[in-house]
């Protein structure tokens, strides 16, 4: 895969290819391109919001359930996933030293189950919201757009699946002899701990969305309160699977930052050990708050509690990683590159979001922002502030890897700029919009409500600038990849010695050999 | 500095921490003085439990304030970090380890 843009290959022969460089190529690719698929929809929907009471962009509700539904359906599994799939078949190989993922062929069948699964969620293009709550998907949304999503979403599922189990057998079984595991690079830590999380936690989804396709062909009645079901089983299903999904899209970033910031401070990682123990503990515990997203249900005293606990307990964990960071950085001589500036700018996001995680878990107050923006707005912050950071920064760590080229340092400092000052405008704003009381996935609002009208533009012309910023990376992936300086292989930001070690790693098409 | 720092931070921790039980503590003395005082202890628990965020949300502070340090001082263009740091002396500075070098 390395300079591929100066020794071409037919694209047939990487998109065949079950050689996990490739295979990650195709996952990054695929990535980036939903990246700017579900941004466009984004940007319609903060465009629309600027105006309210005039149906700018999308003229009814229905459509702009539609629109924030697949807006974020793409951005968790089109993007998210795909992108540390991508990044992690091409470097746990490496840094477990084995010449390939365990499973090359069943790797293969994982990624191209995402674009089918891609294309029921787009086809479909269903108004559930990416949450698809019963009773509402199993009573009212209307098919065969809700029917593509549960086959979307299995699709998905299975390839989730099938890939973590490909990245456990790697690093537990194909791992070199000499190689311990607790010298295993933290990435590749990273990516054991969302694996063994995938596995535990994706099956419970998979029955759920099985017991919704019957529930909706009148088969059962599982989640449909007219044939006695409980939609509140649901949401228990949904979110066993999904609050621990939150931490498997967070902690592959967070290994990736543990990649850039000792290579740009200049020092070792101050602790291996603290940051293995905060991904096993993230691990753990990231099964213990589930219930938080559902203390308006109706839940008791006691199991709120539990709950409220459970996730105060993810703090300590999360805490850890960042001192890691911060020890890591004192006493060095750090170059502000790009993978450098994304990444100290998504540890400052991921405590600012953090901070506003511990005001969630409180009872109390959970039971004002539930529901509102407040909700819109720290979750974005996490996947945005922190996983949005920790993946531009990793992309542009690998660029010389994969194209050969340098990017442009200016421009990708103007995509920082924009992107972190669009973050902290957008969502920051979000949040006092939730404590104004505007409710989340609203179609309009009324202009009477001045300070609604007045945040909601803060918050667009935020979402613009980061729109903007994005604008500014696609072109220059695509620019610099084609035109830009031929990279120094060894040591692309010239940060002396030999740091860039994927260059050393075996390539299956010639150039480089190592290990 | 760093000892300044972490001076600083674990004499706001322990404030932290300690004030509420005070509060707490004088609370529930005022209670046994006048049998006619209520005190809500579910709304004590959460007054603790809001303080603890304003703890959350001092320990950010911090942790930010630390942040904007770092960047400041240890970015490679300041003045006082022009000499390279002891591990560039090694093929790949990345590789050592804190608790090799007797950190």
């Amino acid at each position: 895969m390395v300079l591929e843009l100066q020794k071409p290959r037919p694209v047939w022969q990487i998109m065949f290819s079950t050689h996990h460089t490739d295979v990650g190529y195709l996952y990054l690719v695929f990535g980036i391109v939903f990246l700017f698929m579900g941004g466009v929809l984004a940007m319609i929907i903060r465009t629309h919001l600027f105006f309210p009471g005039q149906g700018v962009l999308v003229s009814d509700s229905a459509t702009f359930n539609r629109i924030f539904t697949v807006h974020g359906l793409t951005m968790l599994f089109l993007f998210a996933l795909p992108v540390a799939n991508g990044i992690g078949n091409i470097l746990v190989p490496i840094m477990v030293r084995y010449k390939d993922m365990a499973y090359p062929k069943l790797n293969a069948i994982a990624f191209w189950m995402n674009p089918v699964g891609a294309a029921l969620l787009w086809l479909g293009f269903a108004d559930t919201s990416w949450v698809s709550y019963a009773p509402y998907s199993v009573i009212r949304a209307p098919g065969p757009a809700a029917d593509m999503f549960i086959f979307g979403m299995k699709i998905l599922g299975i390839s989730s699946i099938l890939s973590s189990i490909n990245f456990v057998v790697t690093i537990m079984k194909c791992k070199h002899p000499d190689l311990s595991l607790r010298r295993v690079p933290l990435f590749a830590w990273s990516m054991l701990t969302v694996s063994l999380m995938t596995i535990i936690a994706m099956p419970t989804y998979a029955a759920a969305l099985i017991m919704m396709l019957t529930d909706r062909l009148g088969l059962s009645g599982f989640f449909n309160p007219f044939a006695g079901g409980d939609p509140i089983a649901y949401l228990h299903l949904f979110w066993f699977t999904f609050h621990p999904e939150v931490y498997i899209f967070l902690l592959p970033a967070i290994g990736m930052m543990y990649e850039i910031i000792p290579r740009f401070s200049r020092k070792p990682l101050y602790s291996q050990a603290s940051g293995v123990f905060a991904f096993v503990m993230l691990g753990i515990i990231g099964f213990a708050s589930w219930g938080h997203h559902m203390y308006s249900t109706g839940m008791d005293f006691t199991t709120k509690v539990v709950f409220m606990i459970g996730t105060l307990a993810a703090v300590p964990a999360s805490g850890m990683h960042v001192f890691n960071f911060l020890a890591t950085m004192w006493g060095g001589r750090i170059r502000f590159a790009a993978p450098m500036k994304f990444a100290v700018g998504g540890i400052a996001l991921f405590f600012s979001a953090g901070a506003g995680g511990v005001l969630n878990s409180a009872m109390p107050l959970d039971f004002i922002s539930h529901g509102t923006y407040w909700v819109v707005g720290h979750m974005h912050l996490f996947l945005i502030g922190t996983i949005g950071f920790g993946f531009v920064a990793m992309i542009y760590y690998m660029f010389p890897y994969i194209t050969g080229r340098m990017y442009n340092e200016k421009w990708a400092s103007a995509h920082f700029v924009l992107m972190f000052w669009g973050t902290v405008q957008t969502f920051f704003t979000q949040h006092l919009l939730g404590l104004e009381g505007m409710p989340r996935r609203v179609y309009d609002y009324p202009t009477e409500f001045t300070s609604w009208t007045q945040l909601n533009q803060i918050s667009t012309i935020g979402a613009w600038m980061i729109g903007a910023s994005f604008a500014i990376f696609l072109a220059s992936l695509i620019y610099y990849s084609a035109k830009g300086k031929y990279a120094n292989m060894d040591d692309p930001w010239g940060l002396g010695g030999k740091y860039y070690y994927p260059v050393a790693a075996k390539n299956p098409h010639g150039g480089h050999s190592g290990y | 500095m760093k000892t300044l720092i972490i001076a600083i931070s674990i004499i706001t921790l322990v404030a932290i921490a300690i004030i509420p039980q005070i509060h707490f503590a004088s609370a529930q003395l005022a209670q046994t003085q006048s049998a006619k005082q209520y005190i809500n202890l579910r709304a004590e628990v959460w007054n603790e439990f809001f303080r603890m965020t304003t703890a959350a949300f001092t320990v950010g502070a911090i942790v930010s304030g630390t942040m904007i340090w770092l960047v400041w001082r240890f970015r490679e263009s300041n003045p006082k970090n022009k000499a390279p740091t002891k591990w560039e002396h090694l093929e790949d500075p990345t590789a050592g380890s804190y608790e090799e070098e007797g950190h």
